[in-house]
């Protein structure tokens, strides 16, 4: 012990030697939940990572490396690693961080390490009342998900005026909620009820009991991951999808399609960040890129880790320097080829402007591969303005 | 219809599923003393032996009968070889072992299925719902119950009416004296043990399809099988009955009175079981 307690302080100052010399390695840090509930979405973003660190393999000519850090899906954890990669390996660069709780944590510890941040977890206070110079976010978060759901839903359906919700109780439901319920009243819609729900809840009987006795025309589900799979099952199950329409206005992507089918899912609408059959050049280039390394499409958590990866080293090689302070200028108001189409971060919140779409789950026998389950019916961006995300950099 | 009264008829239906995955645990505590934290982990595999046989195109019904002996014989094996080595230890060596097999478990469910949840198709014969008046209850649900109302009497009866069910009861009162009689009381508590996980399979089962399965539903339900011991009364038959339509009543009801509390109040309704009565609602004290 004492030989090693010896060799410690050793070898860190010959790591900030190393990190003053050119053929040093840029470090990532991936922190995502690798085990507990959303290990499946971590074990993707994994991937995601893996996959734009090969592409590049080298930025101003120096490697880059990446280190998977499992934050339990804890925000004490992740805290704790992102530190520690920080301190260990000199990392500066963090893409990931799946739910809001973990996310929000990280953000605020990357600006006090001198590191940056880019997540696509969903919470408005990323890039709003607790947004940060040192943090970045890719999703769109709760408002635009409504408006670019709920909006063409009900131009679509004029005479669908009675909608019921269903929303977990924390910050992201809430957001969701109170986005959807502005448009409601914009559109003399009849809101004809809500049913919080825990995080832990995993029996949705008795809500959907509940929304079967109002009668609606529309039923909304503004939960997520399988909390929202569970309630579209059991929603199913009630017969509800006769007489209602069913909306899922975060559906976290082809995962969640695999894991409910296809005749779960067919004339169901989701909401969605990404689907792997958008029509751009940037996710032509990653379905490609996907099929080739690990013969199946990307999903969203793939996705997601994998452009946020890219939009850092592009931004380090546009600085010509991997110091994050170099880097953050570039960043902002930083144009780029993204996987929903021409995306750019916006300099007041470094939020990205990108496209939010809205999918209908379509029959098996109209599938034309394993992965076509749905069509996408509309899409675009819709973002608060600065001034009314509470965000002051 | 009055939205409570559905409730109601739903909270049975939330009940008796309940009732079938803590019973298990319960007879299993009142003969062998023997803390489960396993009891979980059977649940789970037998929620993803059904998934994996109606994937294999087998009929839901042979699953449903087959699951649970698969998973009985499994949990006889784990019991022979490994849990009857600690029967006469205090209660953390029932918790440190019985709670490494069910991560053991947990773990092999992701190696082989993977770590994203499934679905389970409900059989064809009762999908959709039957409709009364202002009445909507999914067929399948409605089956759960009448299936698991007759599966509890023949439990019931299983316990209070053989020979099996006397040995049983008599070895938890008294192991040693039930030994002196000549009955070998490990092979009942093998029995019994076997029993218990096959209920929890069963239990798995029948839930796959109204909730699909993934790799964590075995620690939710442990969770939900502990209250519902907790409230009926270590050890009791008919405490778990009664303690599982409970909490399903009372989380079906609250979900109209104060949905954002319906999962709490479940452990609120524990808690005053607790102070008003110590040892559950039907245990002997």
């Amino acid at each position: 012990m004492a030989t090693l307690a010896a060799a410690a302080p050793a070898s860190l100052s010959l790591r900030s030697a190393l990190a003053q010399s050119a053929g040093e390695t840029i470090q990532f840090g991936c922190p995502v939940p690798m085990s507990g509930a959303f290990a499946a979405n971590g074990k993707y973003a994994d991937l995601g990572m893996k996959l734009a660190i090969e592409q590049y393999g080298k930025a101003l000519g120096k490697p880059l490396a990446y280190t998977l850090l499992d934050t339990e899906a804890k925000p004490a954890t992740a805290v704790r690693k992102l530190q520690e990669l920080v301190q260990q390996k000199n990392a500066r660069y963090f893409a990931g961080g799946i739910l809001s709780s973990e996310a929000l944590a990280m953000a605020k510890e990357a600006q006090k390490n001198n590191a940056l941040f880019i997540t696509t977890a969903g919470a408005d206070e990323i890039t709003g009342a607790d947004c940060n110079k040192s943090t970045f976010r890719w999703s769109v978060p709760t408002f635009g998900a409504i408006e670019r759901t709920v909006r063409p839903l009900i131009e679509q359906m004029p005479k669908a005026k009675r909608w019921y919700t269903i929303t977990p109780q924390y910050v992201f439901g809430d957001g969701l909620l109170n986005a959807a319920k502005n448009i409601f009243k914009e559109k003399g819609i009849e809101h004809v009820g809500n049913s919080y729900h825990s995080l832990a809840e995993k029996e949705f009987s008795g809500y959907l009991t509940n929304a079967m006795a109002a009668k609606p025309d529309v039923l909304l589900l503004l939960n997520f991951g399988s909390q929202s799979s569970d309630a579209l099952r059991q929603a199913v199950s009630f017969g509800m999808k006769q007489n209602t329409t069913i909306l899922m206005a975060w559906a976290s992507g082809l995962e969640q399609f695999e894991s409910l089918g296809a005749d779960l899912c067919e004339g169901v609408y989701f909401g969605a960040q990404y689907w792997h059959g958008i029509d751009s050049p940037g996710n032509k280039d990653l379905v490609q890129r996907t099929q080739q390394t690990f013969k199946f499409n990307p999903n969203y958590s793939l996705a997601g880790s994998y452009i946020c990866t890219k939009i850092f080293i592009d931004a380090i090689i546009k600085a010509g320097s991997d110091d994050p302070a170099k880097v953050i200028p570039v960043l902002e108001g930083m144009k780029f080829t993204g996987l929903t189409g021409d995306e750019e971060i916006r300099p007041e919140d470094h939020q990205v402007l990108k496209n939010y779409y809205l999918l209908k789950g379509k029959a098996k026998s109209a599938m034309k591969d394993k992965d076509d389950y749905a069509d996408i019916l509309s899409f675009g961006k819709s973002f608060l303005p600065v001034a009314q995300t509470g965000c002051k950099l | 219809m009055n939205v409570y009264l559905l409730q109601v008829v739903n909270g049975v239906g939330v009940g008796m599923l309940y009732f079938l995955l803590a019973v298990g645990l319960s007879i299993i505590f009142g003969l062998l003393r023997f803390v489960n934290f396993a009891h979980g982990a059977f649940y789970l595999l037998g929620a993803y032996f059904c998934y994996q046989a109606v994937a294999w195109g087998l009929n839901f019904w042979l699953a449903l009968l087959l699951v649970p002996l698969v998973v009985a014989l499994l949990a006889w094996l784990a019991e022979r070889t490994l849990l009857r080595r600690v029967y006469d230890r205090p209660h953390e060596f029932h918790i440190l072992i019985t709670v490494g097999v069910a991560l053991v478990l947990q773990e092999v469910v992701i190696l082989i299925w993977g770590p994203l949840g499934d679905n389970v198709a409900t059989p064809a014969a009762l999908q959709g719902v039957v409709m009364w008046g202002g009445f909507i209850y999914p067929k399948y649900r409605l089956f759960v119950i009448a299936f698991t109302a007759v599966f509890a009497l023949l439990l019931w009866w299983l316990l209070e009416g053989t020979r099996l069910g006397s040995a049983v009861r008599a070895g938890s009162e008294s192991a040693e004296m039930v030994s002196l009689l000549g009955i070998n009381v490990f092979r009942v508590f093998g029995l019994v043990f076997a029993l218990g996980a096959g209920t929890a399979a069963l239990a798995g089962a029948l839930a796959a399809p109204i909730r699909g399965v993934d790799p964590f539903m075995g620690l939710e339900a442990l969770g939900v099988a502990f209250v519902i011991v907790v409230v009926g009364g270590m050890g009791s038959f008919s405490g778990a009955l009664v303690g599982g339509l409970l909490i399903g009543i009372v989380q079906s009801v609250m979900s109209t009175l104060w949905p954002e509390g319906a999962r709490l109040m479940i452990y609120v309704a524990m808690a005053a079981v607790l102070l008003l009565r110590p040892h559950g609602l039907l245990g002997r004290g």
